[in-house]
């Protein structure tokens, strides 16, 4: 069903789908393919790098995969990309089957797919608008054509008349830059973008992500991105896929995996002020409990998914988003904290408190500012607390729940589609 | 006159003296079935894990043939003689025995202390230079680098031989009325040799120091400086940090000069000095040949190399000294004073002078000169000699053509070969099978060609070979084998950074951006490597052009290579001929470098030049 359906740009024929012919820039977009991913597990040795991951992407959506070092989100990208081979599993892009376990694999030039690399991987013998031409040659065109669309790209990214420079002969963002209109120069229906901006400096970052979002929307295309960093994801993503440890643990909008996070590891992962030792009392209504601290006799009530039917007096962790922890001037109720470290930070403050059993939280924002060694009440807004007990129901249970869209029981097309 | 042995006659150190021109020059290592394990690596990476065995497999297949199996076969000798049927004991030392007394073990001591004086001489001169060059404001430093390159394209034969036509009794200066008497008895004998060997290592100390200097930042310096220390404090903070690339320099030219047969055929057997290298020619050279005997010296190289490494743990101990930083900048350049700069100006003009110069302008002069070696001299300048060169059977166009085609061939087979070795010991996760191709080619490196071309005789000329239709002894094809595995472990050697700098990402953002494997190699990959590829190619053929050793063993009767060629003239005191040979050798080997890379800057694209492997 999914891979079959393809996104079509507003304003844009059916029939337009144009690889090669020449004519107005919007000629070049085609349609973007949905990918279906079911059961990809790829081994290096003994070791599983990616773990039985499916997940569906819906045509000319934007999807960030999200986790950290080692967690196999760059091997499932390498693997949609055709540069490594699946051990297990199979990938459809559009309606094509391009691998299928051990036995089926396309090569990469032969996915009609294009990349934006983490190090960039200009190729230093060609100048910026030959790096870009070699993308296009893919669309036969005649060389001046591919040239004019060479520098038109270049516009776009902002670098105009910086064609005939070499890669070393440009800076970090510029490199980028190039390398996300090469992705863009063929048109293709499906860009991928493996953590184009993790080598540059905090200045560019914000800049070129913004550039990122709306030209690969411009493009219509169907885009995924990894990376390991939280607020990049969610900047960017219509929905985000989790991976922790080769599995896929949560997929959903941004507003999902940030206000419901379905394990510690995710709540973790997308930005914490602290976590806390805490034991259950009881629910206090949907998906909420109420849980006591073990270091202080507080309380408090946190949203907790997974331990809503849990027994009274069950160990785990209180998990505290940043926005959960408020500051108040010292009070009989509330627990009673020191302000450790006060950093401004232009709309206001960021301050870092020390509990006084040894805990602290960090990044808690007031527009006040509060002095180092002040002593401040903290109060909790139950919404932004997650209560995850210590022993989690068994990993296939998390990722059960995890899995908003399962793979569609559709015939797979066969290797003779491709 | 000068004696000589007898080095130089055509068909000397021939076993089973006849050509077999029955023999298939097409065995199973012909140029074309060795290459063709290459194309399929990096591909193979992409395509899965058949492929991916397939490439080393093929490659070690060539390597076993070209390096290992011949090798082991002949060292083997020095303990089994009769494992190959070549003697009655099954295992013995005798050969050993016989190599640590009389004339072997005098040869040994000479070549551990002429190699040792050389390493010392190199270090101190290429040290030095490579720290005026690189920086301060030495005048000229642009040229000597280039001059350095010269000097490592001199062969050591040629040198020797230059400096015999300048100095002897009736040489250019007796010509000139000077008389080099003095010079002359001094010059022969182990001062000459260290000197030669000196000047022609030279190079190899002077490209190593420099490479540690260029990665070297000028913050350690900056740092003893601001911290108050002098120029004399500076350069001692600065010497053991720059230690671990001394010793490797000195252990490079150690070996080196151990593994140099071009003095030894030359000056030192003149000189009746004998040295390792030699005393193993002469065993097999003897008849009947003593391959035990050549065997035991030859275990004995192969082990004098590890001395230098040795040395070099001793002195390291376990410390680091990871100063290769990626945020280096540019170091500043010290200014020399005025004084300074004329006498170091001077020095490197006279170095070269002597180390390039007298040499070449030996031979040039002499080439010009009118039956030149013979007792009546006439002084006067003439081309005859060059037109005996070109003219009739006698002449040099037969050897020159038959060397430039090996040579071509050579360079192509070890720029293939080598970059296919590169890429199997920069693969990722190689592990234990990179590490031995290393430790193979490390240890072949350091293997003398003597040593290659004596297995070679021994191991191709056995009659297991001969009964399965292998009969390659004194063919073309074998002598090619020889060239390749003497060129390949230096060069491939010599890949391997450029090729583990190359980053998997380019060529997976080709293949991404549709190309195909083939092509995102040709596209992507090549391109990156062209500078390297191109210099592995030039030195190779400028190397193989004039080889001595394995040239000298294994050329197939009736086709002298240019290098035996000559010597065979000047050991028959044809020195006119001889000189005007040289000469025009050591032309065609510096034009074809020249024009090489004066093709390379005219006709490649521009980003081409920006590929991967830089000149020091």
């Amino acid at each position: 069903m999914i891979g079959a359906v393809a996104h079509r740009p507003s304003g844009t024929d059916a029939s337009s789908r144009t690889r090669g012919a020449p004519g107005r820039p919007d000629d070049r977009r085609i349609l973007a393919p949905g990918v279906v991913i079911d059961g990809a597990t790829k081994r290096f040795g003994a070791k599983t790098a990616l773990d039985d991951v499916s997940l569906t992407i819906e045509p000319g959506s934007f999807l960030v995969l999200l986790g950290p070092s080692g967690s196999g989100k760059t091997t499932l990208l390498r693997c949609l990309a055709g540069i490594e081979r699946l051990s297990a599993g199979r990938i459809a892009i559009g309606d094509r089957l391009v691998a299928d376990g051990e036995r089926h694999h396309v090569a990469p030039e032969r996915r009609d797919l294009s990349m934006v690399f983490q190090d960039y991987a200009l190729w230093p013998h060609l100048t910026a608008e030959q790096n870009i031409a070699f993308a296009i040659a893919r669309l036969r065109l005649p060389k001046s054509e591919a040239a004019r669309r060479s520098r038109e790209l270049l516009g776009r990214v902002g670098l105009a008349g910086l064609g005939e420079r070499f890669p070393n002969e440009l800076s970090g963002g510029e490199q980028q830059r190039v390398s996300l209109a090469r992705a863009l120069a063929a048109g293709t229906g499906l860009l991928l973008f493996d953590e184009p901006l993790s080598n540059l400096d905090a200045g560019l970052r914000e800049g070129l992500r913004v550039e990122i979002a709306t030209l690969a929307r411009e493009a219509a295309a169907t885009s995924i991105y990894i990376t390991h960093d939280q607020a990049e994801a969610f900047a960017l993503a219509d929905r985000i896929g989790v991976l922790h440890g080769g599995r896929l643990v949560q997929l959903g909008t941004p507003e999902d995996v940030y206000l419901r996070p379905v394990s510690a590891f995710v709540a973790q992962f997308t930005g914490l002020a602290g976590a806390l030792r805490a034991s259950t009392e009881g629910p206090t209504g949907p998906n909420q409990v109420r849980v006591r601290l073990d270091a202080v006799d507080a309380h408090a009530v946190a949203v907790a998914p997974a331990a809503r039917d849990a027994a009274a007096g069950t160990p785990g962790r209180l998990m505290l988003r940043h926005a959960a922890v408020r500051l108040a001037p010292p009070s009989e109720s509330g627990i009673v904290a020191r302000i450790a470290d006060t950093a401004f930070r232009g709309r206001g403050y960021d301050h870092a408190v020390e509990l006084p059993w040894g805990d602290r939280l960090v990044g808690i924002h007031d527009e006040r500012r509060w002095s180092r060694g002040d002593t401040v009440c903290l109060s909790l807004d139950p919404a932004a607390c997650f209560f995850f007990p210590d022993d989690p129901p068994p990993h296939g249970a998390e990722s059960r729940s995890a899995a908003v869209s399962p793979a569609p029981d559709r015939p797979w097309p066969g290797p003779q589609a491709s | 006159m000068i004696h000589r042995l007898g080095v130089g006659s055509f068909g000397l150190g021939r076993r089973g003296a006849s050509a077999q021109p029955g023999a298939s020059p097409v065995g199973a290592t012909s140029p074309d079935s060795r290459q063709r394990g290459h194309p399929a690596l990096l591909p193979a990476q992409l395509l899965g894990r058949s492929g991916l065995l397939a490439g080393p497999a093929a490659l070690w297949v060539v390597l076993g043939v070209l390096l290992v199996l011949p090798m082991a076969v002949f060292l083997v000798q020095a303990f089994s003689p009769r494992l190959f049927g070549a003697g009655v004991q099954w295992f013995t030392l005798d050969n050993f025995a016989n190599a640590f007394s009389g004339a072997t073990l005098q040869g040994l001591a000479d070549s551990l202390g002429v190699s040792a004086a050389t390493s010392l001489l190199c270090v101190a001169i290429g040290g030095s230079l490579a720290w005026g060059v690189h920086r301060t404001d030495l005048p000229g430093r642009r040229v000597w680098p280039i001059m350095m390159w010269a000097l490592l394209l001199v062969p050591t034969f040629l040198a020797a031989e230059g400096w015999e036509y300048l100095l002897q009794p009736h040489g250019v200066l007796s010509q000139f009325g000077i008389d080099a008497s003095p010079i002359y008895g001094v010059f022969f004998g182990p001062l000459g040799v260290v000197f030669v060997l000196a000047m022609s290592a030279l190079p190899y100390a002077y490209i190593t120091i420099s490479a540690a200097l260029l990665h070297l930042g000028s913050e350690f310096e900056e740092a003893a400086r601001v911290h108050g220390a002098g120029a004399w404090r500076t350069t001692r903070v600065m010497l053991p940090i720059l230690g671990p690339a001394l010793l490797s320099a000195a252990a490079i030219v150690f070996a080196e000069s151990m593994s140099d047969f071009g003095v030894a055929s030359t000056l030192a057997a003149s000189a009746h000095f004998p040295v390792a290298t030699y005393v193993l020619f002469q065993a097999i050279d003897n008849n009947p040949a003593d391959f035990g005997l050549a065997a035991a010296v030859g275990w004995l190289l192969v082990a004098s190399a590890a001395i230098p490494i040795a040395v070099q743990a001793w002195a390291l101990r376990g410390r680091t000294y990871a100063v290769v930083s990626g945020r280096t900048r540019t170091p500043t350049r010290s200014h020399l004073s005025p004084p300074v700069r004329v006498l170091a100006t001077a020095s490197i003009v006279l170095l070269f002078g002597l180390a390039l110069g007298a040499p070449i302008v030996g031979a040039l002069v002499a080439s010009l000169l009118k039956g030149f070696g013979s007792e009546i001299s006439v002084s006067a300048l003439t081309l005859a000699n060059y037109r005996t060169v070109f003219a009739g059977d006698a002449g040099l166009a037969a050897p020159l053509a038959f060397s430039t085609g090996m040579a071509a061939l050579a360079a192509l087979g070890t720029m293939v070969l080598g970059l296919a070795v590169a890429r199997l010991m920069a693969a990722r996760g190689g592990g234990r099978l990179a590490r031995l191709t290393d430790l193979v080619l490390l240890g072949s490196v350091a293997l003398p060609g003597i040593v290659l071309a004596a297995g070679y005789i021994f191991a191709y000329n056995l009659p297991l070979l001969g009964n399965v239709g292998l009969d390659l002894y004194e063919t073309t094809p074998l002598l090619l084998m020889g060239y390749v595995a003497t060129a390949l472990p230096s060069q491939a050697r010599l890949m391997v950074g450029p090729v583990s700098q190359l980053q998997e990402s380019l060529v997976h953002a080709a293949r991404v951006h549709g190309s195909s494997a083939a092509s995102a190699w040709r596209r992507a990959v090549l391109p990156m490597l062209s500078r390297i590829l191109l210099w592995a190619g030039l030195l190779t053929f400028a190397k193989t052009l004039l080889e001595l050793p394995v040239s000298q063993l294994l050329y197939p009767p009736g086709s002298p290579p240019v290098s035996v060629a000559i010597n065979s003239y000047v050991a028959g005191y044809h020195y006119d001929i001889g000189t005007a040979m040289t000469v025009v050798a050591l032309g065609e080997e510096f034009a074809v470098i020249l024009v090489g890379l004066a093709l390379f800057a005219l006709i490649t694209p521009r980003g081409w030049r920006r590929s991967l492997g830089a000149t020091p």
